[in-house]
């Protein structure tokens, strides 16, 4: 009867599942016997055949399991296929559900017997029913679609998280009951401990795979058409092309985005170089900490020396931002205590000044609000492209900051623009809001050893310091910085009294005409630069892939190339113009996650700090400026362009 | 359409019939079902398995490329890692999570980037060069080691065996 049965519903039973179905049926035997012992007082003829009869129909539970699972694998699926699926299910289920209202009332009526066990039995028999109806309608709806269904596999995953908690909740009141009424059910505890585990393995693969899906979708930038033009195109996972809707690893490897997906699912690693995709963000924290930790006193000394700051503040950020910057590329080298000391600029305080006005001239409309070009950047991935928006958005910015503070409306002040390049290195570090540690990656692990690994991973409590550090001296920097922007404002509007004659309210026309001016200056050096541009894109963007080459290839030996890479860089960009756009071109780094969550928080504190400071301006710095008023006279002429000075 | 293992699967077919290694043939069983495969690997020259032809199953998971597929010698080989009913034990044929030996490393684990030509390339470099460390099979792995004149013997054996003589 069995096998007529058998022929009915399944055919011919395939290879796979005649060797899948005898090697449950022993487990189940097994177990069936330890049963036995159990209820050796109520041992009967009937008795053993309710045990064969379920025994025969767990037989059959797996042989469905097994063929809705070959659904997937089918190329073609027949309607008699269907047909079956729905009837067996359909009957299984029927069935259980009779089996286990007859448990149920008979257990009512005549109290506990050996009807309990068969009662969860068939309850557990009816989820595993369920969980089939569940992937048979699943992969019935990929099935009918002409493309693979992408998020099949997250509600293949989330069923089967809610049926293993069914059925750990089922076992475990199962074995409650049993100690209760009888004995420890010892032949439950195999298939007990295999969903418990099952259930951990599918709650733990939710939460890492929801982890690893959500970076994905926030902090790994799509895959630009250049990217996939050039070289290797083909998508490892799938071994298909890759046109669109694809990511980019921190490693630089390119998948496609469901592959990735689907990949995540499993391992959070990348496919190809296995770089942990969720732990690998998190070093940089504290070897940052400790970077921050040499540097924070210096802004600090400068903010509190407030009238000298801005000399003081005009070397410091010069000679720590780089190094920072420096720092960079070779910090999961493990050198954070062998941070070479900054390297000597060619930014000497005086002479630099001229320059460094000509390039506040173009970098202002990032400076005063600089959140806007890196949240412009934070969804572009293009190096190329980024700077060219925010430098789109240099008019724009300088008006809308005029609004919060006429401070922002003076475009060059010379303490800001080092700061720009040393912010590349501090929004890897800021962790993702959503949990304790997403922060942006370094590039590669490779280099490293397993101890190094270890000291990176860190505690939690090390951590959160580093990040409160980190902010401490963010704030620290800001501070510092907005020092600056209010000297410049004040001095700026004296000078421009001074210029334009007797203007009653000198402020606001005059800010908006060196606005203009700034702007056109901004447009002016567009051209001049124009030509360089793209090469610094393409160099940087070379050297960066090198440079992670090279960290894959785990030699450390690069860190002094890059510091000579770094200093050459420094210095093509302080000689010409065109350093303009290579400072430019470190901006994109800038998107971030940290600048994500931070943002608002960010914002909120500069509002408030502009405020703050725009009070004290006028009773603390008024000293310096008379002295420093023949600074900028003569530099003021210098940082209007000798282009934009005709139309002023 | 059915799934991207699937998919997967006809474009390792085609790609292992347009240029296929040396040594190594490999296709499914049947074109309907593209998830057991059968492999002809030769023995590497130069090694005790030298001039056999061994055939293998391979069974691939409907997640393929995700999950490895199992790989099970068919006929009769004395290896020492390979287990006596034929299946083959090495780590890229292993998922990263679950760790059978407990001494790889996750990084020569399976990965979507793995293949049926690597997995076959790498059964070929295992037959030439067995690693005693993590036996599947124990015998095997101390005939090697102690005595591999007998090694070489019983190889020959399988050889002549495998070829049908």
């Amino acid at each position: 009867m069995g096998k007529m049965l058998r022929a009915v519903f399944f055919g011919q039973l395939r290879a796979a599942e005649m060797e899948h179905l005898i090697e449950r049926s022993w487990y189940a035997v097994t177990e069936t016997c330890l049963a036995f012992t159990v209820f050796r007082d109520d041992f009967s003829p009937r008795f053993v055949a309710l045990f064969t009869l379920l025994l025969f129909l767990k037989c059959f539970h797996w042989l469905a399991e097994d063929r809705i699972d070959y659904m997937e694998r089918s190329p073609t699926i027949s309607w008699k296929f269907h047909f079956r699926a729905l009837s067996l299910m359909f009957v299984l289920g029927l069935l259980d559900i009779l089996f286990v209202r007859h448990a149920f009332y008979s257990t009512m009526s005549k109290g506990p017997s050996v009807q309990l066990v068969f009662g969860f039995e068939y309850e557990i028999l009816l989820t595993v029913v369920m969980m089939t109806f569940i992937k048979y309608l699943l992969h019935t709806i990929d099935l009918q679609s002409q493309n693979p269904w992408d998020n099949k596999a997250v509600y293949l995953l989330y069923s089967e998280l809610v049926m293993g908690f069914v059925r750990v909740i089922l076992y475990v009141a199962f074995v409650f009951i049993m100690i209760k009424v009888h004995t420890f059910p010892l032949f439950a505890i195999r298939p007990m401990y295999l969903t418990v585990r099952a259930f951990q393995k599918a709650a733990q693969d939710v939460i890492l795979s929801r982890r690893a899906i959500r970076n994905m979708n926030t902090l790994y930038p799509d895959a630009t058409p250049e990217e996939l033009a050039s070289g290797d195109n083909v998508c490892i996972i799938c071994r298909e092309e890759m046109t669109s809707g694809c990511k980019k690893l921190p490693c630089n490897h390119i998948f496609h985005t469901s592959c990735l997906r689907s990949w995540f699912q499993r391992q959070q690693t990348c496919p190809t170089c296995r770089l942990e995709v969720l732990r690998m963000s998190r070093p940089p924290h504290q070897q940052q900490q400790q970077q921050e930790q040499q540097q924070a006193p210096q802004p600090q000394q400068a903010q509190n020396q407030n009238g000298q700051a801005p000399l003081d503040q005009m070397q410091n950020p010069f000679q720590n931002m780089p190094g920072m910057f420096g720092g960079m590329p070779f910090q999961w080298n493990g050198a954070a205590g062998a941070m070479p000391p900054p390297p000597p600029f060619m930014w000497q305080p005086p002479p630099q000044q001229q320059q460094q006005q000509q390039q506040a001239a173009g970098t202002t409309g990032q400076t005063p609000s600089p959140t806007s070009p890196s949240s412009a950047s934070l969804t572009s991935t293009a190096a190329a492209t980024t700077p060219l928006e925010a430098n789109a958005q240099t008019g724009g910015n300088a008006s809308t900051a005029t609004s919060s503070s006429p401070s922002a409306q003076v475009p060059p002040f010379p303490g800001f623009p080092p700061f720009m390049p040393g912010m590349p290195g501090m929004p890897g570090m800021m962790p993702p809001m959503f949990s304790y540690g997403f922060p942006s990656p370094p590039s590669s692990m490779a280099g490293l050893s397993d101890e190094e690994l270890r000291v990176m991973e860190g505690i939690e409590r090390s951590n959160v310091e580093a990040r409160i550090q980190w902010l401490r001296d963010i704030q620290a920097l800001l501070d510092g910085a907005m020092v600056l922007i209010n000297q410049y404002n004040s001095v700026a509007s004296q000078v421009n009294s001074r210029f334009s004659g007797a203007s009653p309210p000198p402020v606001v026309p005059i800010s908006t005409q060196q606005q203009q001016a700034s702007s056109t200056t901004s447009a002016n050096w567009w051209p001049a630069g124009s030509g360089a541009r793209p090469k610094y894109s393409s160099t940087i963007s070379n050297t960066h892939t090198t440079d992670s080459k090279k960290e894959r290839s785990g030699s450390l030996s690069s860190t002094s190339e890059k510091d000579e890479k770094l200093i050459r860089k420094e210095k093509e960009g302080s000689s010409v113009a065109a350093g303009l756009s290579q400072k430019e071109e470190e901006i994109p780094k800038w998107s971030n996650p940290r600048e994500e969550e931070h943002s608002d928080e960010m914002h909120e504190v500069r509002k408030r700090r502009l405020q703050h400071f725009s009070q004290q301006l006028d009773t603390s710095s008024s000293g310096l400026e008379s002295e420093k008023n023949k600074d900028m006279d003569s530099s003021s002429s210098d940082k209007i362009n000798p282009d934009s000075e005709g139309k002023h | 359409m059915a799934g991207s293992a699937l998919k997967r699967l006809m474009a390792e077919y085609k790609q292992l019939t347009l240029n296929p290694p040396e040594g190594i043939i490999a296709g499914p069983v049947d074109e309907e079902n593209f998830f057991e495969w059968e492999a002809l690997i030769m023995g590497p020259a130069d090694t005790c398995f030298a001039g056999g032809v061994f055939p293998a199953r391979l069974s691939f998971p409907s997640d393929y490329p995700l999950s490895p597929p199992k790989m099970k010698f068919t006929c009769e080989i004395f290896h020492p890692n390979i287990y006596t009913d034929g299946r083959v034990c090495i780590s890229i044929l292993h998922a990263p999570g679950d760790d059978p030996m407990g001494y790889e490393t996750s990084a020569e684990r399976w990965s979507p980037v793995q293949s049926v030509e690597k997995i076959l390339l790498s059964v070929v470099s295992m037959l030439s060069e067995p690693n005693d460390e993590s036996a599947a099979n124990v015998d095997a792995a101390k005939t090697w080691r102690d005595d591999r004149k007998g090694f070489d013997e019983i190889a020959k054996v399988t050889v002549r065996k495998s070829l049908g003589l």
